[in-house]
């Protein structure tokens, strides 16, 4: 085991361990950070790989937008600083078959079919190539994607603005 | 011999491998970056309020410090002194793992964003490939840690301070990082290294002209909002919030937020300073063989600082002439006009690109 | 047009700006003439009518000007003036009303200055000192005319 295989166990842990931390507080801010952590193990991880665009968006998205959203949504809500009730049995329950159940078929899959590749080849991932890859129209390009993406989203950011917007009459 | 950084750090390099094994020499390379790291925050700690409390005090017609030591130059040693043994104090209904945990988090992401800056000539910590996109991702965690600490100090003042603080980080994001691409687009990389070395033959501000100069100053109005300086410093309105997100804070733990608050300064300068004024590069005019030899024989790290103290005398002198922005007035400003102005400089900046307009 | 509304709301707003910083900018080069007053190095320069306190004025003869009528003692809206009076034996023989003490309490007085202006004969003024802290309360009733001192001739 050297250094290199050290760094991915440390990071798997640090993401695992703020996973289950997030799950099982019952403060919901505290849930909210602990998840905050489990992300940014996620993007060590993206940096350990040597893909470095893929990690600062990581910490872009996830944690510059989805925790603070998340965060500013506990902010806005009331009695956030009490503990959650405890959850039923039932729950608990299924909820465990549901890991259960997820960690042997992810066993299985990998028992099966093995890493493909054998993590030595170097892949181009610099900005540029990304770049091009996301506007390329032909075979295994991402234009298509992109643009629907793109389109998903204005859709989606013209449809908060109308549900914010103030209609005249209300006002009047 | 003439002074450089890097010719240090080469030395420093060779004999480490020269005397130890490869493994430790890196280790102690990096106990020695993060050491260099922290002393380089505590000077800048230091100098920076200096500064900040002279400029103010030249602007309003007043002396500033002037007791402690020559032209009261040591005042800042004393606060840091007084700050060191004051009782740090955790208020009783506090969530007291996040609050402790808050301006660490807020001093780690300060301390991250520095990798890629490079101070000098082969001067740099990572020069990694993405740099400009790796400083906005990771100063966006700073927020993070504004907004725990407005949280567990379960105080309302606090909590309004931090997600004033937090609407308007992320808000700012928007348009320091559209400015950003700009220069982005004109040289064709993110690393810092190269947007440095593609301004050896003029900086940016100069050779990309209108587009650069509408976003080096959107690029100023926004960095100053996202480290929540005056007049964007509506987290911390003494008058109405007390002091936001750090009214708990004491001692060493609301020193910390001090710090990282200068240290943001100095970094975003930074950036600024190697984006649009050409980083470590130094002034060359044109054909002027003379002039341009002697530029160049000012060390680089001296025309790093130089750009980036300049950049924090500006940012500083907005916060001693500007009276303090209300919400409304804040978010109207991003999103109705930083925000379209900087998109519409992002299609004129690629337009003017695509044409070859620049120099 | 909206457009160029817009366009002049940003320029207009840019330059309103600029005009706040060549007014501070200009400040920051000129700092010769410093306002701040280091006061215990140097004595501050007060405004003419600043009010620090009430004095009563004395010539070189240690003469002053207050008959005793205790106008200012009832003009004072929070007593702060009590005059305490004796009777002089004039030369001719007769009684003549004169003050044996002007007691001022320094410590109720409000510097509204209606005691100056309720003066007659002009005998009390407000004089520029602010250096009034004392150990002890007491010292801060005064008797305003100085001892020996007696009222000017002529005035009545």
């Amino acid at each position: 085991m050297n250094a290199n295989d050290i760094i991915f166990y440390l990071l798997g842990a640090f993401i695992l361990v703020n996973g289950i931390l997030a799950m099982t507080n019952r403060k919901i801010f505290r849930a909210a950070i602990f998840l905050l952590f489990s992300l940014i193990g996620v993007a060590g991880l993206y940096f350990w790989m040597h893909v470095e665009f893929v990690a600062a968006v990581q910490i872009i998205v996830y944690v510059g937008g989805i925790v603070v959203l998340i965060i500013f949504s506990i902010f806005l809500t009331q009695q956030t600083g009490q503990d959650m009730p405890k959850p039923n049995k039932m729950r608990m329950l299924f909820s465990a078959l549901a890991v259960l159940f997820g960690a042997g078929f992810t066993y299985m899959l990998i028992r099966n079919h093995g890493f493909i590749g054998d993590g030595n080849n170097q892949f181009d991932v610099s900005p540029q190539r990304i770049g091009e890859q996301m506007l390329d129209t032909e075979q295994s390009g991402y234009a298509l994607p992109f643009e629907v993406i793109s389109i998903l989203l204005l859709a989606a950011m013209i449809g908060s603005i109308v549900i914010a917007l103030k209609s005249k009459a209300q006002e009047a | 011999m003439e002074f450089s950084l890097s010719a240090i750090a080469n030395q420093v390099d060779t004999w480490l491998h020269a005397n130890c094994a490869s493994w430790l020499a890196l280790t102690i390379e990096f106990v020695i970056v993060g050491l260099l790291c922290i002393a380089l925050f505590a000077v800048l700690g230091l100098v920076l309020i200096m500064m900040e409390r002279k400029v103010s005090a030249y602007m309003q017609l007043r002396l500033g410090p002037n007791r402690v030591g020559p032209k009261g130059m040591f005042q800042t040693l004393a606060d840091t002194l007084k700050l060191l043994v004051k009782e740090g104090l955790t208020p009783n209904g506090a969530d007291k793992f996040l609050f402790n945990l808050a301006p660490f988090i807020v001093m780690i992401a300060a301390m991250l964003v520095l990798a890629p800056i490079g101070f000098a000539k082969d001067f740099v910590i990572w020069d990694i490939n993405i740099g400009v996109l790796y400083i906005s991702a990771i100063s966006s965690i700073g927020v993070i840690g504004i907004l725990m600490a407005g949280w567990a100090s379960n105080n309302k003042y606090s909590l309004l301070g931090a997600m004033r603080s937090g609407a308007q980080i992320v808000s700012y994001e928007l348009s320091a990082g559209l400015s950003i691409l700009t220069i982005v687009i004109f040289t064709q990389d993110m690393s810092m290294g190269q947007i440095v070395a593609s301004q050896a033959d003029g900086w940016w501000i100069w050779k990309g002209h209108i587009p650069v100069i509408i976003s080096f100053i959107i690029f100023l109005i926004a960095v100053t909002a996202e480290t929540n300086r005056a007049p964007f410093d509506l987290a911390e309105a003494e008058s109405e919030l007390t002091a936001g997100f750090h009214t708990e804070y004491s001692g060493m733990k609301f020193a910390l937020f001090f710090l990282a608050e200068y240290v943001n300064i100095f970094i975003v300068c930074a950036v600024g300073a190697t984006l649009f004024l050409g980083g470590w590069m130094p002034l060359h005019i044109g054909n002027w063989a003379d002039f341009n030899r002697i530029m160049d024989y000012i060390p680089s790290s001296v025309w790093f600082f130089g750009k980036t103290f300049f950049l924090i005398f500006v940012i500083m002198w907005f916060r001693w002439t500007f009276p303090r922005l209300r919400i409304d007035q804040l978010l109207n400003l991003e999103w109705k006009y930083l925000l379209p102005i900087s998109m519409f400089n992002l299609l004129l900046a690629t337009f003017i690109a695509i044409q070859g307009w620049y120099l | 047009m909206f457009i160029t509304k817009y366009l002049s709301e940003v320029f207009g707003g840019l330059r309103s700006l600029l005009t706040g910083m060549r007014r501070t900018g200009y400040y920051f080069t000129h700092h010769k003439n410093i306002i701040t007053q280091q006061y215990p190095n140097e004595k501050p320069v007060l405004a003419e009518r600043f009010r620090g306190e009430v004095v009563m004025l004395h010539d070189d003869n240690n003469e002053h000007a207050c008959t005793g009528c205790t106008a200012c003692e009832l003009a004072c809206p929070n007593a702060t003036i009590k005059i305490v009076t004796k009777f002089d034996l004039t030369p001719e023989g007769k009684k003549k009303k004169a003050i044996d003490k002007f007691v001022y309490h320094l410590e109720l007085c409000t510097m509204c200055n209606l005691c100056v202006e309720a003066c007659p004969t002009g005998a009390i003024t407000m004089a520029p000192n602010f250096e009034h802290s004392v150990l002890n309360r007491n010292e801060l009733t005064k008797v305003l005319n100085k001892p020996g001192s007696k009222i000017r001739e002529g005035v009545e």
